[in-house]
């Protein structure tokens, strides 16, 4: 068993969620970084999508009251046993009594703390993702509180190490591939261009459900009201201010603001990293393009966790 | 006379496509279309998400298992070719709503730009059916058919933080019903006792994109009766 003392920003439960429901208005959520939630998983010998803990920015305390083998991967923490260094790359070993304590972000946001066979959590639609907006899925519905106590099977594991040229490099400054969304010549030229030049900058409103930016304003060519749409994670929205707005793993199913760009399937995974204050620039993809890359990354990864794709 | 013919085919990333409809104000045609051709996609388990919107739908598709010129052909066939939905799938379900005071703030607004009185308000609202266009942005959230066009007025200029789950609004042409608390920026004439969206109901969803829906106008009382049974 392994019991919160303190959350931190924010602890979740996630799955790798509940696709197939945007019609019905449910998005489906899952770990904001789905390769380093699939990396911890895979570390203690689980399939890679094997429910995990999704912990923000830091701030986090564990107590285990059983001896177990666990594995963290995401944004570097200060991930510390009982004051003992422990590392991102490689599961470990913690005993009953022990304490893990995460400390700040440096740099990412969402770091994974997996266990052998996992974590039970409430199941809607198929997936224990937490969605919190609705109170779905995970722990009862809600982000853990201190005091939580999570129960864990007593299964003997393998301790695995990440290889080499398979962890993720994060930093501060996040560039995502991108595709013209639907909207995006309906922007003046200036904005057209603007988009792919100076880095926009994450503000304190960014979150699960999507990231507000602050950066060159974005302009259409003329005010026109949109009518409600489809949106998917990954959208680039210019609201009236001009001031976009990047559409997350929760984020809403319709929308009715100009969807400008679209980041390519491939780097939706690091939007997960996306903290306050993170920089972040878009480079133009092509079609043709995104689809060879996505088919050699997931041939990549999917070497090392069985049946893994973006 | 808006038609389905008109419509483009949008990459939406690289693992989507939009059909836009050129409709640029509520069809009936089109909306039927769309809830056509969301029934003949569904039944291809190669799409990931189907989605259908006033005046288009996004078809969102696993690129480890269809490759995008592929899914693209088999969107232009059903495009031509739908297959509509029988009449027995799509069925009209009763919202009762208590209309104005405490469950719908902005009555007076709608009263004042449409010079009608609260009683013909809510006698044109409730009279005709509306069919269920589309749902979202969050769960539960209802966009419905083109309300009578009396009653058309913008949106709030300041959204609200706080609207409660159930309640009955106006954006534009549009009318809907708020299916969980949340902020929001449509002019609210009523509120629904009825849980539009219960993650422990068996159907966690009231209505579904392609149903009838037709607003049931009652007093608060009866409100507090429904909401104190459902509870």
């Amino acid at each position: 068993m392994i019991e919160i003392l303190q959350t931190g920003t924010r602890i979740t439960l996630q799955d790798v969620g509940r696709p197939g429901h945007r019609h019905e208005g449910i998005p489906r959520s899952g770990a904001a970084d789905k390769l380093s939630f699939g990396l911890a998983n895979w570390m203690v010998g689980n399939d890679w999508n094997t429910p995990a803990l999704e912990c923000v920015l830091g701030g986090q305390h564990f107590k285990f009251h059983k001896d177990m083998t666990i594995a963290i991967a995401g944004a570097e923490m200060w991930a510390q046993v009982n004051g003992q260094n422990v590392s991102n790359f490689t599961a470990f070993k913690v005993k009953s009594g022990n304490i893990l304590t995460l400390s700040f972000a440096r740099i990412g946001c969402r770091a994974y703390l997996a266990v052998p066979g996992g974590f039970q959590g409430d199941d809607f639609l198929g997936s224990i993702s937490t969605y919190l907006p609705a109170s779905l899925g995970g722990y009862k519905g809600r982000a853990l509180q201190s005091r939580d106590q999570l129960e864990t099977l007593d299964i003997t594991t393998t301790t695995r190490s990440i290889p080499k040229g398979y962890a993720p490099q994060f930093s501060n400054h996040m560039v995502f591939r991108a595709l013209e969304g639907p909207e995006f010549y309906d922007l003046c030229l200036a904005s057209q261009r603007n988009l792919f030049i100076d880095p926009y900058e994450a503000t304190q409103n960014t979150n699960r459900m999507g990231a507000r930016l602050k950066g060159n304003k974005v302009v259409p060519k003329e005010v026109t009201n949109m009518i409600s749409s489809p949106l998917l994670p990954g959208t680039l929205q210019c609201p009236p201010d001009g001031q976009p707005i990047l559409a997350m793993t929760d984020g809403h199913c319709t929308g009715g603001y100009l969807r400008t760009l679209q980041i390519i399937r491939v780097d939706l995974w690091l939007m997960g990293q996306i903290k306050p204050g993170s920089k972040i620039s878009f480079r133009r993809s092509i079609g043709d393009d995104a689809f060879e890359v996505l088919a050699g990354r997931n041939a990549f990864y999917s070497s090392l966790m069985d049946g893994f794709s973006f | 006379m808006a038609s389905i013919s008109e419509y483009d085919i949008i990459p939406y990333g690289d693992s989507a496509f939009l059909v836009q409809f050129a409709t640029k104000v509520y069809s009936e045609t089109v909306t039927n279309h769309i809830h056509a051709l969301i029934h003949s996609l569904q039944g291809h388990d190669h799409w990931e998400e189907v989605v259908p919107g006033y005046n288009s739908l996004l078809a969102y598709f696993c690129p480890a298992k269809f490759k995008p010129y592929e899914a693209k052909k088999v969107l232009i066939k059903a495009l031509k070719n739908p297959v509509a939905a029988s009449k027995s799938v799509s069925k009209t379900i009763d919202i009762p709503v208590c209309y104005g005071g405490e469950f719908g703030p902005d009555m007076e607004t709608i009263m004042e730009s449409s010079g009608l009185s609260q009683q013909k308000i809510i006698k044109l609202h409730s009279e005709k059916s509306y069919t269920v266009c589309m749902m979202g942005f969050i769960p539960g959230f209802t966009f419905l058919s083109e309300a009578p066009q009396l009653l058309h007025h913008a949106r709030r200029p300041t959204p609200r933080t706080i609207i409660p789950a159930g309640s009955v609004g106006i954006a534009g042409w549009q009318t809907g019903i708020y299916g969980l608390e949340s902020p929001g920026g449509w002019q609210l004439i009523g509120r629904t006792p009825l849980n539009m969206f219960d993650k422990d109901r068996d159907a966690p969803f009231l209505v579904h994109a392609g149903d009838d829906v037709k607003f049931v106008p009652i007093s608060p009382l009866e409100y507090a009766k429904i909401e104190k049974r459902i509870s």
